[in-house]
């Protein structure tokens, strides 16, 4: 259970960060304004960590939980890696 | 957690709201009162109680006579003053300097714009200064921590709500739903429901708005994709986003040119639109320089437009508007600040959040009747602590809102500067503190007592306000002041209320 709550709230809260800097990155790079890409990356941010919190919340077991988390992080690390 | 995505959703629902609970209801009253925080802040600081509005519509006022008024009460080593023009809710002008050092100290004065001169300095945060900055810090500001928190908890809210939709199937009867002569379990859970679906759009909104406006804050790092991770990356990204120019003192004495002549040019330039404040860096120096800041007082949209000056000439330094997502975000971000001039969208704002208040309350009502029975027969304590706990939330912070009203009115006027608003501050927290300890040494008959206490500082504070100040409901009706008489109206109402629920928890 406290696995569960820290996945859904660290690593919810860890991997949207992620994103919204990897996503902006992308963004900046594909021609978008870069403050704008930041600010607008940023906003879905909050929607983004509710979706990930609640689906943390009822995923059937934490291992899956976890896996996705990593799985997610690694992809976002990799976009941010290709278009730095 | 659970067996089934409901299951789940419920336990989500359950547990988030017993531990944040009295978070979000701190935040709920006092965001529900920063709506009309302009008019609180009327009642609170009677020498602000001046003709309102007129003054727009004689001329506009003269910048250059509001900074010749300001400059005697600017220290030298200022690093930089403004002056906040009065609008259609907040009568006076406001002039704010910072002294030397990093972050330096503010320092504030307010004016009657009618007739240029300074009021009586202020004797109390008012709501502006209390109010506001508990809803969004709970006035926590070590590293930032009641920001966090405050954030978490508008996280939580989301949650909530989501999961709140996703454990009801009959929303459509439950907005007409409210049996209040039933067990007390089933009119909270009734209330509970009635209000978070009549309101869950506003709600929703709200907590989101809430969280989009401190972006920079929530993601500290949101800059490192696209700007990278130095030192002035942060910055760059400001002032992209937000606007800013910057240039160092000379060293030198310079001139203030004419403040009027540029807020002309800066009219000129927003089509008509008219600045809100304006602000002198570096007063006194060669390189000193204006900034002129647009109202959006008739905009949902708080428009980042400034316009910067050369102190000496007036010429035009730099422009800026914020681009189409920045204006996004200003425009949720207005959604939550509600500054635009609209009544009825007002009182519509102000009934959503007490619906939010209302609702929180209740289901906590609900988790403490459901659980009341089994805690007594298995000797738990988690529903005398949960009990507490929300009686001191709900009634507590009301009661104490009251104490710190009626402080403000008993203090004397004459007390030093800063003095009386400590006091009222103080006042506040040992009313909480209080209630609190009531709460859980009475348990359930705390809320009977709070709320009979709650209907009695209402009506002392209305009575004080009248001894004090002379204002009295039928001359502030009679005379068209509707910020005090709305204010006294409605401790009014909150009496009524406070006396309604103490009779009818005496007889059950």
């Amino acid at each position: 259970m406290a696995l569960r709550i820290a996945g859904a709230i660290a690593g919810g809260y860890a991997l949207t960060a992620l994103a919204v800097a990897a996503c902006s990155a992308a963004l900046a790079s594909a021609g978008m304004a870069r403050a704008e890409a930041v600010a607008l990356c940023a906003m879905l941010g909050f929607v983004l960590f509710l979706v990930l919190v609640l689906w943390a919340c009822s995923v059937r077991s934490v291992g899956r939980l976890y896996l996705a988390l990593a799985g997610g992080a690694m992809l976002l690390a990799a976009l941010w890696w290709t278009v730095a | 957690m659970g067996d089934t995505f409901t299951k789940s959703m419920a336990l989500l629902h359950t547990w988030v709201g017993v531990i944040i609970g009295s978070v979000l209801f701190a935040m709920f009253w006092f965001g529900t009162l920063s709506v009309f925080a302009s008019e609180i802040d009327r009642w609170m600081l009677p020498q602000t109680r001046i003709v309102p509005a007129i003054a727009h519509a004689t001329a506009p006022l003269s910048l250059d006579r509001l900074a010749a008024l300001a400059a005697p009460q600017i220290p030298k080593e200022a690093k930089q003053w403004r002056i906040d023009l009065p609008t259609a809710r907040n009568p006076t002008a406001e002039l704010t300097w910072r002294t030397a050092g990093a972050g330096g100290d503010e320092h504030a004065r307010l004016i009657d714009p009618v007739t240029y001169s300074l009021l009586a300095p202020q004797q109390s945060h008012g709501a502006t200064g209390f109010f506001v900055p508990f809803h969004y810090m709970l006035h926590i500001a070590w590293l930032d921590l009641g920001k966090w928190l405050a954030g978490l908890a508008a996280m939580a809210m989301l949650a909530l709500l989501v999961s709140g939709v996703v454990i009801h199937k009959k929303i459509f009867i439950q907005l007409f739903t409210f049996r209040p002569h039933k067990r007390l379990q089933r009119s909270a859970l009734d209330l509970h429901n009635l209000t978070g679906v009549v309101a869950l759009p506003f709600h929703f909104m709200i907590a989101l708005s809430g969280l989009v406006i401190f972006i920079t804050i929530y993601f500290p790092q949101l800059h490192a994709g696209a700007y990278g991770t130095d030192a002035r990356a942060k910055a760059a990204f400001m002032a992209d986003a937000y606007g800013k120019y910057a240039r160092k003192p000379a060293g030198a004495p310079g001139p203030l040119a004419s403040l009027d002549a540029m807020r002309a040019t800066a009219q000129q330039q927003w089509g008509g639109g008219q600045p809100y404040f304006v602000r002198v860096f570096h007063p006194g120096d060669a390189n000193s320089y204006v900034e002129l800041r647009r109202s959006y007082a008739n905009d949902v949209t708080m428009n980042l437009d400034q316009v910067y000056f050369d102190a000496a000439t007036g010429k035009v330094l730099a422009r800026f508007e914020a681009g189409p997502v920045m204006t996004a975000q200003r425009f949720i971000s207005g959604l939550h600040f509600i500054r635009f001039d609209h009544a009825l969208l007002r009182w519509l704002y102000f009934a959503g959040g007490l619906a939010g208040c209302v609702m929180i309350c209740t289901g906590f009502l609900f988790w403490i009747e459901a659980r009341r029975a089994q805690h007594a027969k298995k000797g738990l304590a988690g529903v005398r602590v949960v009990e507490g706990l929300t009686i001191g939330s709900v009634t507590g912070i009301v009661l104490a809102t009251q104490v710190f009203m009626v402080a403000n009115r008993l203090l004397p006027a004459d007390g030093q500067h800063g003095e009386n608003a400590a006091l009222e501050v103080q006042a506040f927290y040992g009313a909480w503190a209080l209630s609190f300890a009531h709460a859980w040494w009475r348990g359930r008959t705390a809320w009977r007592g709070q709320a009979g206490a709650i209907a009695a500082l209402a009506v002392l504070a209305v009575a004080l306000n009248w001894a004090s100040t002379g204002d009295h409901l039928y001359r502030t009706l009679a005379q068209g002041r509707y910020a005090v008489a709305g204010v006294d109206l409605m401790l009014v109402g909150v009496a009524l209320a406070g006396a309604y629920i103490a009779r009818r928890l005496r007889t059950s």
